[in-house]
């Protein structure tokens, strides 16, 4: 600013209206500044339009950004891939199953055969939808008194759903009808693990002793017995077990061989959980939760690339694709943040449906890739309610620890100290929070 | 052109799409006399449901898409009964385009509903698309109705919703959004900070390397002006910049970045590198300060029909919480300005004592810890 020497005025910038000379005397100043009023209004008037004009600006932008459908350039423009072809194997076998079932359509085996094929695919794909059509087939038999076969599917196809209440029923009528029925034992045996209710579980185990294959028995006990303080003992006993049994089916060894790695794990004898872990993937069975175990291995083990370049191909599954953007974001890569948007935009979906069964995936996402350790907290004792593996209650330490509130922590420190669930990682989580 | 650049970074970073259940997202605009609709159908299920792929060859193109369209027309609207006030409409297909979700392509079916009524207060939809082939199947709702948006989830279980057609008035509407302004700026500590170490120096110039008081209330205002007009210039353009995701900053380091230009803008008043230019510094600063303000406008969702009006009102609320503070900091401030007590105690006082307080909060949050302090 450049003022006139002699008379104090200023030189250059708009002229203002004119203000009366500076008086002493405070008071004196503020009433004989007579255009006190007239700059106030003068600034508002002008604060006004400058706020309409930010306003219109931000209109425009903001309507750039609302995402808008698109028309496709040409005919040739391939919008979406199927899952298979109509030649394929798997397509030509759902069609018979699908024309067996037209034909005769009170036929609860057909359905259930139907039903079972879609189940598989949704096991082996991670595709929620063949679930859908799995219930669709079996609706005709909604009540409790429908065939063994239909109630046991059912069974299942509510525990992918995670309706573990309804799944519970739905096999505890299964084995009403059938009570040496081993799958239904099992499967209740996992779902009780799942809500960490070990006195169930173990119950279930015991009904499978008498039946099942003592590899099937010892694996369901075994895993019992480690998750309750008695780790080294699971460990032997299983691992005698499977040495037994070397005829065993692949689905069956890839269970125990995952399960024996991650107590391995915890047992701290890291070389012998990396074999393990890749005995198992040696069987060439495409398994969830088999490369999610061993990505979440290697990522404490610092070996973020080895699961870089095994998910990479695995984008479709959530969980996966966690996993793979931990061990991106680990390495600095590029390719982290549009799977991180990708991530966000899958548990957006999920929780706009009012459908959130990867709760506890979302708490990791939160904590490890959005740095949110308050909201992690919040989605991490969401999903506690629900699902409280040691994966879960891991997630809810590491965030209670992150955002400084150990109260919050407290039903999963009284897990802890319940189950006398033995992991080196949680004790030091759990004492740095008493 | 957001959505374009999404999809090819997707093709680029080759993300496979997710496996999810079966949804469809469903948008009615209803404004009391028109209603309109938006249909976002998966190809998969319509693949499903009626067969798209012409050739057989496992994928679906453009052009087979477009020759199942009347078919599809067919097969999706008589799945969904619109009514207004009780009386049925007649569905009729206006547009088809394509969208992508976060599992694949979906066909989008843009629709006029005739009701044959001048004018409704309610819509009832009732939905039943895909529920006897995939009882998971959901149809997300959004009923967008005078400048409001109501969402729904429908079901086997729940097929049927009922929205009112008149949302709040425009009035309403205007007030609720200049209120969340203005509410931003006064429980916004840092905002008020950072304006009060603008505000301190506005009454004096810088002559011969020293404050001197200000010979007129007029230049008082101008500088002022000046510095608050760069202000919203520049948390306009960084707010523009967020919505259109062309630039994402974390949370984290955001609300650091606020904490040091308070703490930078305190400091020039006790050190002042920069006089006769407050306007650039509130310029600078101004464009971080527009990424704060992002992140509440994004949690309070703006609705795309009055976009306008929540915008402008945001805006008001904001400038009319500043303007509070300048009308009754300002006039006082004049008139202290050259007493001990302003030009020691508050000025360089209140500087350092803003700068203090400013540096416990970068320091909180920059590395995520609470000090307890304040």
């Amino acid at each position: 600013m450049t003022y006139n020497a002699s008379s104090g005025e200023r030189l250059t910038g708009p002229p203002l209206l004119p203000v009366g000379p500076a008086t002493g005397g405070i008071l004196e100043k503020l009433s004989a500044d007579l255009r006190l009023r007239d700059n106030l209004l003068f600034y508002i008037a002008c604060s006004v339009i400058r706020t309409i004009t930010a306003g219109l600006l931000l209109a425009l932008a903001f309507t750039e950004a609302s995402a808008a459908p698109f028309l496709p350039k040409s005919d040739a423009v391939v919008l979406e891939r199927l899952p298979t072809r109509p030649n394929d194997p798997t397509a030509v076998e759902l069609r018979a199953l699908r024309a067996a079932l037209a034909a005769a359509p009170t036929d609860s085996d057909a359905a259930v055969a139907l039903a079972e094929r879609y189940f598989e695919l949704a096991v082996a794909e991670g595709d929620p939808r063949y679930v859908g059509y799995a219930e669709a087939a079996l609706r005709p038999w909604r009540s409790d008194d429908a065939p063994v076969d239909v109630l046991y599917l059912r069974g299942l196809l509510r525990q992918y759903r995670h309706d573990f209440e309804g799944a519970l029923k739905d096999l505890e009528l299964t084995l009403k009808q059938e009570p040496s029925h081993t799958g239904a034992h099992s499967w209740r045996a996992a779902i009780f693990m799942v809500r960490a209710e070990y006195a169930a579980a173990a119950r279930e185990c015991a009904a499978l002793s008498g039946n099942a294959s003592e590899l099937r028995a010892t694996g369901c006990i075994a895993y019992v017995e480690a998750t309750t303080g008695k780790t080294r003992e699971a460990f032997a006993r299983l691992t005698g077990a499977l040495e037994r049994h070397p005829e065993s089916d692949a689905d069956t060894k890839l269970w125990i061989l995952t399960r024996l790695a991650e107590m391995a794990w915890r047992m701290q004898d890291y070389e012998a959980a990396d074999k393990l872990f890749r005995r198992a993937l040696a069987l060439g069975v495409d398994d969830n939760f088999l490369l999610a175990a061993y990505s979440d291995f290697l990522l404490e083990r610092g070996r973020a690339k080895e699961v870089v370049a095994m998910l990479k191909a695995w984008t479709r599954s959530d969980t996966l694709l966690l996993r793979l953007a931990m061990a991106e974001k680990t390495l600095g890569l590029r390719e982290a943040d549009a799977h991180i948007q990708a991530l966000g935009d899958r548990f957006a979906a999920a929780s706009l449906r009012g459908e959130r069964l990867h709760m506890g995936e979302e708490a990791r996402f939160l904590l490890d890739l959005k740095g949110d350790a308050r909201q992690a907290l919040a989605v991490g004792l969401e999903n506690w309610k629900e699902q409280r593996e040691p994966r879960d209650a891991l997630v809810v330490l590491e965030a209670a620890a992150a955002a400084q509130d150990a109260g919050a922590a407290a039903p999963v420190l009284r897990w802890l100290r319940d189950s006398g669930f033995e992991s080196a990682r949680l004790k030091q989580l759990a004492d740095t929070l008493r | 052109m957001k959505r374009a650049l999404a999809v090819l970074l997707l093709l680029a970073t080759g993300i496979a799409h997710a496996h999810k259940p079966s949804d469809s997202y469903l948008t009615l605009h209803a404004d009391g006399q028109s209603l309109r609709g938006q249909w976002d159908i998966a190809l998969r299920d319509l693949e499903f449901a009626i067969g798209l792929d012409g050739d057989g060859d496992g994928a679906i193109t453009w052009g087979e898409l477009k020759a199942k369209q009347a078919e599809i027309d067919a097969y999706a609207l008589a799945r969904l009964a619109l009514r207004a006030d009780g009386r049925p409409c007649r569905l009729e297909p206006t547009e088809h385009l394509v969208d992508e979700h976060t599992d694949g392509a979906y066909a989008v079916l843009r629709f006029a509903a005739q009701c044959e009524i001048a004018a409704y207060r309610a819509v009832e939809v009732e939905y039943s698309l895909f529920f006897d082939l995939d009882p998971t199947h959901r149809g997300l709702l959004r009923v967008e109705h005078g400048g409001s948006s109501t969402t729904g989830v429908l079901g086997p279980e729940r097929p049927r919703l009922e929205v009112r057609a008149e949302g709040r008035s425009r009035l309403a509407q205007f007030l609720d959004y200049a209120r969340e302004g203005v509410w931003h700026i006064w429980i916004g500590f840092d905002h008020i900070l950072f304006l009060l170490s603008l505000l301190l120096p506005a009454v004096f110039v810088a002559r011969g390397g020293e404050w001197q008081p200000a010979e007129r209330f007029g230049e008082t205002v101008w500088d002022v002006f000046r510095v608050a007009t760069s202000f919203t210039i520049a948390h306009s353009i960084t707010l523009s910049l967020a919505a259109l995701s062309v630039v994402q900053l974390p949370s984290r380091l955001v609300e650091s970045a606020i904490a040091l230009s308070v703490v930078l803008a305190a400091l020039n008043n006790l050190w002042p590198l920069v006089h006769g230019r407050r306007w650039l510094v509130a310029f600078g600063f101004g464009l971080i300060h527009g990424f704060g303000f992002a992140s509440v406008l994004a949690d309070l969702g703006l609705p795309q029909s009055a976009l306008l009006l929540a915008l402008v009102g945001f805006n008001l609320g904001v400038e009319g919480g500043q303007l509070a503070i300048i009308a009754i900091f300002l006039p006082f401030a004049f008139a202290l300005r050259a007493t001990w007590l302003y030009r020691r105690a508050i000025f360089l006082g209140g500087s350092a004592a803003i700068a203090l307080v400013a540096m416990i909060w970068l320091i909180e949050r920059a590395f995520d810890v609470r000090l307890g302090l304040i």
